[in-house]
């Protein structure tokens, strides 16, 4: 058959700039091409009536029928609609018009300006049905839900990277990331079967286009801590006065503050409340290397008294610098491309010691082998260092009594070693020990596929890809000696190494066909396994000679060695298949069905999940004639998603372990050794199956004033039954873990809005929006045959739970007692236990302590006057981003707001109590607390114990409204004018400056309202690391 | 090829039918008895250790919950029973009961399934024995703190059980096997014999007030009975032998919890971990000064001064000095009136010697003296001089080898009297008060000064480190006083030497006296001390404690009613 050979050029159709990277093919076929730097290209045809498609990114394709022209001039039309964008999907693509499930495509260029270690942390807010919370420490990894719940355990989406399935993809370079889609509904979602309930974010990396490309992004910036008195406390002299007040006993003989009817300051807090010239400092005595514990009996401290005050905030938050460098190279020709890109990231945490170092290599490339077949791979390695931690110190900092200082007076730690200044331990000892701990990780992800067309209309695909990691981490434990209590007088010494690996190895088979020029028919078919491996080991040793970095190993210690290794597996294998047809580009309809196997599961191992959705593009009706409304597609789709991801791999299977800490015993009376015994470890159930989660969506797309706005919307309720939980057992089972059963049952529902506007104003100025608009409604339907409700979270409760997550309520929710006031008189107290059954109306009840709302009216206050006191999860959250360009200037900023959520402040339980640990209380205790004279108070009376009625139970007092708006980012940016940078000899300069978290505004009084959590409890702050204000110096550059 | 591809067996761990061999068997009875220290079950150990200073003690008023307010502030609920049912550390306690039950039954259950000819039916018998015996003490711990408890055994299916019905009989029935099939020697000592199931069955007919029962089997114990290893029942000569880890598994060791320091885990959950918050603070312990003695305590062991014997009313009249509110650098002179030699083994106070580690000295090892009292706690702490053997720091507190002693010898004499004495036998009951009397009596067991007050190390004189004055019941006393009296004074005997022992609360209960004792005692101590102030005790009510909240509402069958009935007073 004779080759002819087709050239053209393309050109954009307003500019009539040349248009690189364009991809050309000949309709009906996989033969193709791409333009090259000056818009040219090239395509060999093996018929004369061919007609060809010209596609690119943001513009609308084209059709050109080759006829007789040798030079084609093409020239393609910005579209402003994004309709014909290609979007990819599960196991394929599609264009944006012909979507009928819910797909969330997220602005990756708006979304990459906010500085981030990876890109869940950037996609808080932009994309609508998708929340994100995270919070300040580096490196940590956001929790991102899509649509709410769906399960009771683990609710993370899955990550399909280039095709690979992932659940994490924390060591992914953000500059690597070419587009990101959210899908949301079972139409979307459901070909990925078992592991779609959760939703799924597919991310495609960047690939060369037709000529060499050479960029940098690079930034740099600071994180810069809040200053002052965040928590509110007292100063040392207003804890002195609180002690008086609320524990008259000590004004006679108090360790620190002398006695007499006004508290004095020492000036020695160690030896306790001596005056300057009591102390002897000859006798000072510490030896903080020390590696005899008895040793530690002779120590004599001398600490001064900060008599102005400490604030540990400060002294363990510090302005913190992030930097990142992105280099890449692309380019290609007709056969191959590439891309290769080197990233270092170095992100310093505002807290002492938490840090997160990355460096990413990546190479993607392709390769056309003759006509019919294509292969291609992608590959990153990863290298990574972190010190996440840091929770305990911020606790501390918020316990530790301001009157101590940082340091005693040689220099070493100062702590709550004395008298009456608790047990809280010195945040910046606990930072600064860690500093030569380290946390490293390696990864590697990618992966390689063959595509070869068969036939006409048949595409065969197979990949093999997956990740390798290995993670390292070793701990060294320092004695202390500055604390009432040291917590480790033994110095010990730690390791911790994990691998594993998972694969997916996937054969897929496309057919695509365009009959009669109004059915188009697509259809792909596959088959795919994936198995997950993993290993861990650890050891630890005491008694090291010395602390030198360099001489502590596994094997230098001199106490006992412990060592443990744990290892996990398990696989799937699925088959599946999606036909979509569209008729007329009105009508479309399309189905999914996979069929999942888990090893997981016993007895019933294979699970059917099926969708299908519809659309109808009113808008391409003859009769539709609204202008201003150019397109408009109605959506719907039903369908089922699987879950199997929170059973144990060994769920099926009773077992029995033993334990040295837990089922060993000394049964020969030695004293000092035990022997092996066994016990139950977990009860099976060979009967579990699949978490069903029953999903409908109906949705629109509209597009108003040709394109200056768009709207996407979608209104979704999912029904998740047979819901894997685990329910608690009754106590007469021990201790054993209880098996998954699909029990429990859960309904989600809400509404996801995406509005898109762009608007030229004059001819200079351009302006762009997005909303995303996200709500969830959450009822938990049922948890099992007799439980009503599960809770978690006890605290500082001593086994009395802050969240109850039950049956006709949303998962989370804060419970307790619900305060009623304050007791304000003796007669009221009087008067409440005449009408008490049993004469107590209450326990603990006192004169300036909670009076407990008896909700069901028996008279009295007991267990079952408990209820629900807040809801975590907000009415709704959304994001804007407003963009402005004007010249050469662009600014854009964005904000993110969540409303109607409410936070558990369990700092108030540590501040606002006198009894609760004697550590730093807050402004509220001493000047806002009920005493005789002031019944009108914020906290109750203080007084030496706790009580039922005042800090022993959870209680309505730490419940506070959480809504927040906050200006996540904000970047004004300078790009040279074209002239200039063809002076340079580059083709792209760009600088800016940007702020992250410029300001919130919140009525939540602690550190920061954006509060991550588990996965049924949640929004509870019990200092968090706060996201701090940062601000970035930034350059681009294309050459 | 597909099958196997999901084929994925438990990683880790065994099944039940690789259990059901002889070593199988015998792995799970050890699984058994480790669950009798309640720890590294999943709460806190302090809570759920069979010592019971929770329960026993701060419920019975010999010890202040102790260490500041706010710290483990649910434990006062018990202290001044305002506990109510969602209050965590009930549910803490009953569900370590009931694992332990569990291992039990696991133990009875796998021993069924070994195949015939595996096991010898001698082994076979021992091994259900000591599963049953181990299966009644942890319902004998259930029933003693909550009295309406569920039964579930190897045979039960269904886990919701009715808690109304009697388990006392089950019990015995428990420790009768457990008697009958138990050898009397064992090779290890830390098994539990014939004679020990004997002691605890006499228990268990006391708290049903059996008391010709008890009689006859204490009889028995008290004449034949002997430890594991062969020794006759015995009291150890010196007193304060009785409690730490240098002597332990002596002649007077009925029934212990085995304790095990630095035994290869890094951690301390096999030692003594229930007690590791029962440490003097800001002292060479450095955690966590809870379980600190009461004044009331104290002022019970003073003594006659010409005749030794405990002043049985009224002591707390002219009590024993103490250093409340006296600063650490101030002077103080101990309390100079005859004292009981036992109260300085039982007690912390000021001045005196606290075991090798020097003289303790008040408030600076307090952490808050004005909440929680004077005094710390001094049965289970270890030795300075040893605490490289008996003592594990790897912990944030301590652990020790200290065992924990469920049942020891004196306190079979003392059930042996108070059966004796009920049954009418009042000389028979005062000899047994008086061979307790006679060990704490003998001069060598007594607490002396430092031979070196410096250096506590170097030893100790032979100058007693108070004023001991301590002597026997003349003859006829008991029957000169009759039934009434004579019972008062084997109860206070029971006090003085079983203190800090974790026994008092459920004494007051059985001898029906806990109304009147713990509303003296709100009303003297909280005079002393913040933490009490609000501390009532109701009758017909607080005998028990409420069944936890969490364990009715799952106990819910399918017909929507709970199996578990809350206890009266607390619904």
């Amino acid at each position: 058959q004779e080759q002819i050979t087709v050239r053209g050029t393309v050109t954009d159709s307003l500019s009539g700039e040349p248009l690189t990277g364009v991809s050309v093919t000949q309709k009906g076929t996989n033969n193709g091409a791409a333009t090259d730097a000056q818009g040219k290209f090239a395509i060999q045809l093996d018929r004369p009536d061919a007609v060809l498609l010209f596609s690119s990114i943001g513009y609308k394709v084209a059709e050109y029928p080759v006829g007789s022209t040798a030079e084609l001039q093409v020239s393609l039309e910005f579209d402003a609609l994004g309709l014909e964008q290609v979007v990819v999907v599960g196991y394929g693509t599609k264009q944006k018009k012909d979507l009928m499930g819910s797909v969330a495509v997220v602005d990756v260029a708006a979304m990459q300006k906010q500085p981030a270690s990876s890109i869940t942390n950037q996609l808080q807010g932009r994309a609508a049905g998708v929340t994100v919370i995270g919070s300040g420490r580096p490196g940590e990894e956001p929790q991102v839900r899509i649509r709410g719940f769906n399960t009771f355990g683990n609710n993370a989406p899955l990550y399909v990277v280039d095709g690979v399935p992932l659940q994490s993809i924390a060591s992914l370079n953000p500059n690597d990331v070419a587009s990101m889609q959210v899908l949301k509904d079972a139409g979307a979602a459901s070909i990925y079967g078992s592991r779609a309930a959760n939703g799924v974010i597919i991310v495609t990396t960047k690939s060369g286009g037709s000529r060499i490309s050479v960029s940098y992004d690079g930034y740099y910036g600071s994180e810069r801590p809040k200053k002052g008195n965040v928590w509110d406390l007292l100063s040392p002299t207003e804890m002195a006065e609180l002690k008086w007040m609320a524990d008259p006993s000590k004004r006679s003989a108090d360790p620190q503050y002398g006695n007499g009817a006004t508290p004095r300051l020492p000036d020695y807090i160690s030896p306790a409340g001596r005056m300057e010239g009591e102390v002897d400092h000859s006798l000072y005595n510490v030896d903080p290397r020390y590696t005899d514990p008895e040793s530690l009996n002779g120590f004599y401290r001398i600490v001064k008294a900060n008599q102005a005050g400490t604030n540990w905030y400060e002294e363990i938050f510090r302005p913190a610098p992030i930097t990142s460098h992105n280099v890449s190279v692309s380019g290609g020709g007709d056969r191959s491309t590439f891309l290769f890109s080197l990233n270092h990231f170095d992100q310093q945490g505002t807290l002492i010691n938490t840090y997160v170092k990355r460096q990413t290599l990546r190479a993607n490339s392709q390769f056309k082998i003759g006509d019919r077949v294509r292969v291609g791979e992608n590959m990153a390695v990863s290298i990574s260092n972190q010190m996440g931690g840091g929770g305990n110190a911020i606790m501390m900092a918020f316990r530790q009594q301001p009157i101590i200082p940082v340091r005693d007076i040689m220099g070493n730690y100062a702590g709550s070693f004395g008298s009456d200044l608790g047990n809280a331990l010195n945040p910046v000892a606990i930072q600064e020990r860690t500093k030569n701990n380290r946390n490293k990780g390696n990864r590697l992800l990618g992966s390689m596929h063959l595509e070869a067309d068969i036939l006409s209309n048949f595409t065969f695909r197979t990949q093999f890809g997956g990740e390798l990691y290995a993670g390292y981490s070793h701990q060294f434990g320092y004695p202390e000696y500055e604390n009432s209590a040291n917590e480790n007088t033994v110095n010990s010494y730690s390791e911790q190494s994990s691998y594993g690996y998972n694969w997916t190895w996937t054969n897929t088979l496309r057919y695509e066909a365009t009959i009669a020029d109004i059915h188009q028919l697509t259809a792909v078919a596959g088959v795919e396994s994936y198995k997950n491996e993993g290993r861990n080991l650890s050891g630890s040793t005491q008694g090291y000679f010395s602390f030198d970095p360099d001489f502590t190993t596994l094997s230098t210690g001199s106490g006992t060695q412990t060592n443990a290794s744990s290892r996990w597996a398990d696989a799937l294998f699925s088959t599946f298949a999606r036909v979509d047809y569209n008729l007329m580009q009105r009508y479309l309809v399309g189905a999914t069905i996979r069929r999942d196997g888990s090893s997981r599961f016993l007895n019933y191992q294979y699970g059917w999940f099926p969708a299908a959705s519809a659309a109808w593009r009113i808008s391409e009706e003859p009769f539709w004639d609204i202008a201003w409304m150019s397109d408009f597609k109605l959506r719907g789709s039903y369908g089922v998603m699987g879950n199997q991801m929170n059973v144990a791999p060994d769920n099926a299977f009773t077992t029995f372990t033993g334990n040295r800490y837990a089922s060993f015993y000394d049964i020969n009376g030695s004293g000092n050794g035990i022997e092996m015994g066994f016990q139950r470890g977990r009860v099976g159930n060979p009967d579990a199956k699949w978490e069903r989660n029953i999903n409908a969506n109906i949705g629109f797309d509209a597009v108003f004033f040709g394109g200056k706005l768009d709207v996407t919307a979608d209104y979704y309720r999912k029904d998740v039954v047979d819901l894997l939980y685990n329910p608690q057992l009754p106590g007469t089972a021990g201790t054993a873990t209880s098996p998954f059963v699909n029990i429990a049952q859960m309904t989600n529902q809400g509404i996801d809005l995406a509005v898109n506007t762009s608007l030229p104003i004059g001819d200079q100025v351009k302006f762009n929006g997005q909303l995303t608009f996200t709500t969830y409604r959450n009822e938990i339907v049922k948890v099992s045959d007799d439980a009503q409700y599960f809770e978690q979270d006890s605290r500082r409760f001593s086994g009395a739970y802050i969240v109850r997550n039950g049956v006709g309520t949303s998962i989370g929710q804060f419970y307790g007692y619900q305060i009623d006031g304050f007791w304000n008189t003796q007669e009221e107290i009087t008067a409440a236990n005449a009408g008490a059954p049993g004469g107590t109306y209450q326990a603990g009840m006192g004169l300036g302590r909670f009076r407990y709302a008896d909700r069901n009216n028996d008279g009295l206050v007991n267990a079952s006057d408990r209820t629900f006191l807040g809801n975590p999860s907000p009415d709704f959250s959304y994001g804007l981003n407003l963009a402005v360009e004007y010249r050469q200037f662009d600014f854009s900023m964005f904000l993110f707001g969540v409303s109607g959520n409410d936070v558990w402040n369990q700092l108030k339980w540590w501040h606002d109590f006198y009894p609760t640990f004697g550590g730093a209380k807050s402004r509220t205790a001493l000047h806002d607390s009920w005493t005789p004279t002031r019944h009108q108070a914020t906290a109750p009376i203080q007084e030496v114990n706790a009580t039922f009625s005042t800090s022993q139970v959870p209680n309505s007092y730490y419940v506070e409204n959480g809504s927040y708006l906050r200006a996540k980012n904000a970047q004004l940016g300078y790009t040279l004018p074209d002239r200039a940078c063809s002076r340079l000899g580059i083709r792209n300069l760009r600088l800016y400056v940007a702020g992250t978290n410029l300001f919130t505004i919140t009525g939540y009084s602690g550190t920061d309202p954006e509060i991550p959590g588990g996965n049924t409890s949640f929004g509870i702050d019990e200092g968090i690391y706060p996201a701090q204000r940062q601000y970035l110096l930034g350059l681009t550059f294309t050459y | 090829c597909k099958e196997a591809f999901l084929e994925q067996p438990a990683v880790g761990s065994l099944s039940e039918d690789v259990l059901a061999t002889e070593a199988g068997v015998n792995g799970l009875l050890l699984g058994a008895y480790g669950a009798l220290d309640g720890s590294a079950i999943g709460f806190d150990p302090w809570v759920t250790t069979p010592m019971n200073w929770i329960f026993g003690d701060v419920a019975g008023a010999d010890a202040h919950k102790g260490a500041v307010g706010g710290d483990q502030s649910s434990i006062n609920g018990v202290a001044n029973f305002s506990i109510d049912a969602s209050n965590g550390i009930l549910n803490a306690k009953w569900t370590a009961g009931y694992e332990g039950i569990t291992r039990t039954n696991d133990v009875l259950k796998v021993l069924e399934q070994v195949p015939e000819g595996q096991i010898d039916g001698a082994t076979a018998q021992r091994v259900s024995a000591e599963a049953r015996f181990l299966r009644a003490h942890y319902y004998f711990e259930l029933r003693k703190i909550f009295g309406n408890i569920p039964w579930i055994d190897e045979q039960t299916t269904e886990l919701r059980q009715p808690n109304q019905e009697a388990v006392w009989p089950k019990i015995e029935e428990d420790f009768r096997y457990a008697f009958d099939n138990l050898p009397a020697l064992q090779t290890q000592l830390g098994r539990v014999n014939k004679w020990a199931a004997a002691a605890y069955l006499g228990k268990t007919y006391l708290y049903q007030s059996k008391y010709l029962e008890a009689k006859a089997i204490f009889d028995q114990v008290i004449t034949e009975g002997h430890t594991a290893d062969g020794q006759p029942y015995g009291l150890v000569d010196e007193f304060y032998k009785v409690f730490y880890a240098e002597w332990k598994n002596h002649r007077e060791s009925v029934f212990a919890v085995q304790m095990a320091v630095n035994d290869g885990t890094n951690d301390i959950t096999n030692a003594n971990n229930g007690n590791m918050l029962n440490f003097p603070f800001y002292s060479p312990f450095r955690c966590c000064g809870f379980y600190q003695p009461t004044q009331d305590l104290v002022n019970s062991f003073k003594t006659d001064a010409t005749t030794g014997l405990p002043e049985l009313t009224n002591y707390n009249q002219n009590p024993v000095k103490n250093d409340m509110r006296i600063a650490a650098d101030a002077p103080f002179t101990p309390y100079t009136g005859p004292l009981d030699p036992r109260l300085d083994w039982t007690v912390g106070r000021r001045g005196v010697p606290y075991l090798d580690w020097g003289h303790h000295p008040g408030v600076a090892w307090l952490r808050d003296q004005a909440y929680g009292g004077p005094y710390n706690s001094k049965k289970n702490i270890y030795w300075q001089a040893t605490q490289e053997q008996y003592a594990d720091q790897s912990s944030w507190a301590p652990g020790t080898a200290n065992n924990v002693m469920i049942i020891r010898f004196a306190d079979v004499l003392l059930m042996a009297a108070e059966a004796e004495a009920e049954a009418g036998s009042l000389e028979k009951a005062q000899s047994y008060v008086n061979l307790i009397r006679a060990r704490a009596a003998n001069p060598s067991g007594w607490l002396h000064a430092y031979a070196d007050a410096k250096n506590p190390l170097d030893g100790f004189s032979n100058t007693p480190a108070a004023n001991y004055r301590i002597g026997e019941y003349p003859a006829g006393t008991f029957a000169g006083w009759g039934k009434a009296r004579a019972k008062a004074a084997i109860h206070f005997e029971r006090r003085i030497e079983l203190a800090m022992e974790g026994h008092r609360f459920f004494d007051l209960v059985r001898w029906g006296d806990a109304e009147q004792t713990l509303n003296d005692f709100f009303a003297y101590e909280s005079a002393i001390t913040t933490d009490i102030s609000d501390g009532h005790f109701q009758s017909n009510k607080n005998e028990y404690f409420p069944i936890p909240q969490i364990q009715i509402d799952r106990s819910i069958d399918a017909s929507g009613n709970a199996t578990l009935i809350q206890n009266p007073g607390y619904n």
